[in-house]
């Protein structure tokens, strides 16, 4: 729920984790977690069933890649409170699962959709993702294309999320809707 | 170039004739739901009077809230959510229906559902009124953007058509069709679309199979489901509309995603192994048959109408509930739970051993009488993903009316024998 700071226009970093198809958003923290919103508590359990180090890894700017479908399940915040502590500054999917994508567009995450990524790149690698174009450069220098985000939506994310856009162009009109 | 029913109510909802799937668009919902739910609505109140300094709504009639959680325990946090509910609601004039049963039933009750309109709510289920050809789209968060403009920008969604033939055969309903739906899609077949039910089968369907369906779209990844409109809901919309309404209905030439046929007939009972709805946890009740249950739910906003108690009542006539199990039956509102108190149905539910409880979502999502850690519950609910309904170490199998009830006969998940 809380809001994020804008992502830069390019976001620099490395692939942190690759899931498969149908990925549920709940595994992240697990679902005995999924009801916390404490931000230590969440990084100590935060891809702990994955990747024990993940937390200590993870740099700012970091992307995680998803197959099909990614965020099938039922979009709690928690888990991504966590990766959002993490690091993760992007997501980049086949395809999103559309509750998930409404709830977490309206945080401000990019969640980008390019076909064929999940196969393309492997954990580790270092790639630029520019969110407005849904372009992903990898390492060899290729670069993959997807769907961009319509303006709407880039406007969210460069707000810092719905909220910050809605106050941005409606914050104490004082007035009747 | 025909349009969808979803590219006409959404063009109807942003001034524009028609809109096209694919575009990008500000549109007006007429209705904008909620219930009350800490964390949500109470946040959202407050960011309303102090963040928009909003103190006048200009049309209090397009917001209504209901409180339908959360009823059935005193919690000294959760009754000043309530109060909270109340408060901003005599404020701004708002209609608020408290303890009457679970919103998205009363939203049909009321005349709210109207043809041809547009709804939104926090709550995704809300794509029930699809049954009486309007569309309901769950838009989470977005829900203050709606509230604070009157308006919120949405991906017109493109569609996916299914072709309705045929009859349920007996044992069958509205959830066997959905999950049979799921595992002919996928769990995304429908991801960001909506989907539009017609044909001879659609017009043979009774409404509450039709809103049990509908509300069950987001397990395809749909954002909503509709109706055709027909003889039927339209009789029941004009009987509770509050005003004249025209509703829609898609152009024989109107583009579509994808397009199925789907027999009623052929269709056998369904149960979801726990965790969620995707395909590979959609099996048939044979498969699962002799699977312990200890518990067993009949009711939530999917399947705890009328339609669905009379199957449950067939089931369960003259027959005792298992040793060991628990049959607990939540009729949908209160309307619902004094028809079929008028109909015997309830007595017959009570001889068999089931335990009647007042129209809440309290069961649904586990705030009335909690799973324990190790139980396996058979059940109508909506959701069956881990800790849904109490542990989340308890397993939370999905099934129709007539499966829960069999079921709940034999102590272990079996089909319909009727």
């Amino acid at each position: 729920m809380s809001a994020y700071p804008p992502p830069p226009d390019v976001i620099e970093g490395k692939v942190a984790w690759i899931f498969g198809d149908d990925f549920d958003i709940d595994l992240v923290v697990g679902v005995s977690n999924i009801k916390s919103y404490d931000a230590d508590h969440l990084r100590s359990v935060c891809m702990t069933a994955y990747d024990p180090s993940f937390a200590d890894r993870v740099r700012p700017g970091d992307i995680i890649v998803g197959g099909r479908n990614f965020g099938y399940g039922h979009p709690h915040y928690p888990p991504m409170v966590a990766l959002r502590n993490a690091g993760i500054s992007a997501i980049v999917a086949e395809s999103f699962s559309p509750g998930f994508w409404r709830g977490e567009t309206f945080n401000g995450m990019p969640l980008i959709t390019i076909p064929g990524v999940a196969a393309a790149v492997t954990v580790d690698d270092a790639v630029a993702l520019d969110w407005r174009a849904a372009a992903l450069r990898l390492p060899d220098g290729t670069e993959l294309a997807g769907t961009p985000p319509n303006p709407r939506t880039v406007q969210v994310i460069e707000a810092g999320g719905s909220y910050e856009l809605l106050l941005a162009e409606h914050a104490r009109q004082g007035q009747a809707i | 170039m025909g349009h969808t029913m979803v590219e006409k109510i959404l063009g109807r909802a942003s001034d524009r004739p028609a809109v096209r799937a694919g575009e990008n668009h500000a549109v007006r919902p007429a209705r904008m739901i909620a219930y009350d739910f800490p964390g949500y609505t109470d946040v959202m109140f407050r960011q309303m009077r102090e963040d928009f300094g909003i103190t006048r709504l200009q049309d209090p009639s397009r917001y209504v809230v209901f409180i339908d959680h959360m009823l059935t325990k005193r919690n000294d946090k959760e009754t000043e959510v309530h109060q909270v509910t109340r408060d901003w609601c005599e404020f701004y004039g708002i209609e608020l229906h408290e303890g009457r049963g679970i919103g998205h039933q009363l939203t049909a009750e009321l005349g709210l559902a109207i043809p041809g309109e547009f709804l939104v709510h926090f709550d995704g289920h809300i794509s029930g009124v699809g049954a009486f050809g309007a569309l309901g789209w769950g838009i989470r968060r977005d829900l203050i953007e709606a509230w604070v403009t009157g308006q919120l920008f949405v991906d017109i969604p493109a569609t996916t058509r299914f072709d309705l033939v045929g009859e349920f055969p007996p044992g069958v309903d509205s959830r066997d069709l959905v999950h049979t739906i799921i595992d002919m899609v996928g769990a995304d077949g429908c991801a960001h679309q909506v989907m539009e039910f017609g044909g001879p089968g659609a017009r043979a369907m009774a409404i509450d199979h039709r809103q049990g369906l509908c509300g069950m779209a987001m397990f395809t990844g749909a954002v909503s489901a509709l109706f055709e409109p027909d003889e039927m809901s339209l009789a029941y919309a004009h009987q509770v509309a509050r005003r004249d309404f025209d509703p829609v209905r898609p152009d024989a030439d109107a583009t579509y995603a994808a397009r199925y046929t789907i027999d009623l007939a052929t269709l056998t009972p369904r149960v979801v192994l726990p965790g969620s709805a995707r395909v590979a946890n959609t099996k048939t009740a044979q498969e699962l048959a002799g699977t312990p249950i200890t518990k067993a739910f009949i009711g939530s906003c999917a399947s705890g109408r009328i339609e669905d108690l009379r199957a449950a009542a067939l089931v369960l006539d003259g027959r005792t509930v298992a040793s060991g199990v628990e049959l607990n039956v939540v009729p949908t509102s209160q309307q619902v739970y004094e028809q079929a108190e008028q109909e015997g149905i309830l007595d017959v539910l009570r001889a068999a051993g089931a335990t009647i409880n007042v129209s809440s979502c309290d069961f649904c999502f586990g705030y009335q009488k909690p799973l324990q850690a190790g139980e396996n519950c058979i059940s109508t609910g909506v959701l069956n993903i881990s800790g849904r309904m109490g542990s989340p170490d308890a397993n939370i199998y999905m099934g129709s009316p007539y499966t829960v009830a069999a079921s709940a006969l034999a102590g272990t998940i079996q089909e319909s024998v009727q």
